[in-house]
């Protein structure tokens, strides 16, 4: 549980400072921040399980 | 280049000096160069998620990178993550003056953050660049 609270941390910093710099109006900042913060969350634990099950 | 695209580049006007500074200074303080731009919103949004990215990642014990190498590996492979870590500019500066956040401890690494400590480092410096770029845009006019 640690690990996934840490993901989304670093998930909603990284896009709190992505959804701040990318768009013009403050609702497409919000929309784009929380896709962001969806994505990183999203993919990073679709990698995990890929990875869970390679053997190494 | 074609025609057009070497009209857009001509188009382009140089940064002015001042765009220069806020660059350098949003780089070195993060935040900093939005507050020289009294744009307070950002400055404490981006450079305070720089500065919380960095000081979480010390206090998971994460590790920064400069030239010398550890484990006998080349230094080379140094210097791609000292780039990223670079980009806290003076966090990075004092951190590696004080000595702090350098040091090769195997009980460090065996933390079980110690890993994600690395990464938050590492990220932070590159969120400062991105916020360094996003100033240096904003004084020299090409973003709002």
């Amino acid at each position: 549980m640690r690990h996934f609270l840490v993901m989304c941390l670093f998930a909603a910093m990284a896009a709190v400072v992505f959804g701040a710099m990318a768009k013009d109006t403050p609702r497409e900042r919000w929309q784009y921040g929380i896709k962001v913060f969806a994505e990183f969350v999203i993919i990073g634990l679709v990698l995990g399980w890929i990875l869970y099950f390679v053997p190494w | 280049m074609v025609k057009s695209e070497r009209l857009q580049a001509d188009r382009i006007e140089p940064a002015p000096g001042s765009a220069w500074l806020v660059g350098i200074a949003a780089w070195f303080i993060p935040g900093s160069g939005h507050l020289i731009l009294k744009k307070w919103g950002r400055a404490a949004l981006m450079g305070g998620v720089v500065w919380l990215c960095f000081f979480l990642g010390m206090a998971m014990g994460g590790h920064m990178f400069d030239l010398s190498t550890g484990q006998g590996s080349s230094v080379w492979l140094q210097v791609p993550p000292m780039i990223a870590n670079l980009g806290s500019g003076a966090l990075y500066i004092v951190s590696w003056l004080l000595g702090i956040g350098f040091a090769d401890d195997p009980q460090q690494a065996a933390r079980a953050t110690y890993e994600y400590g690395n990464t938050f480092l590492l990220i932070a410096g590159l969120l400062n660049y991105l916020t360094m770029l996003d100033a240096f845009d904003i004084a020299a006019g090409r973003h709002s």
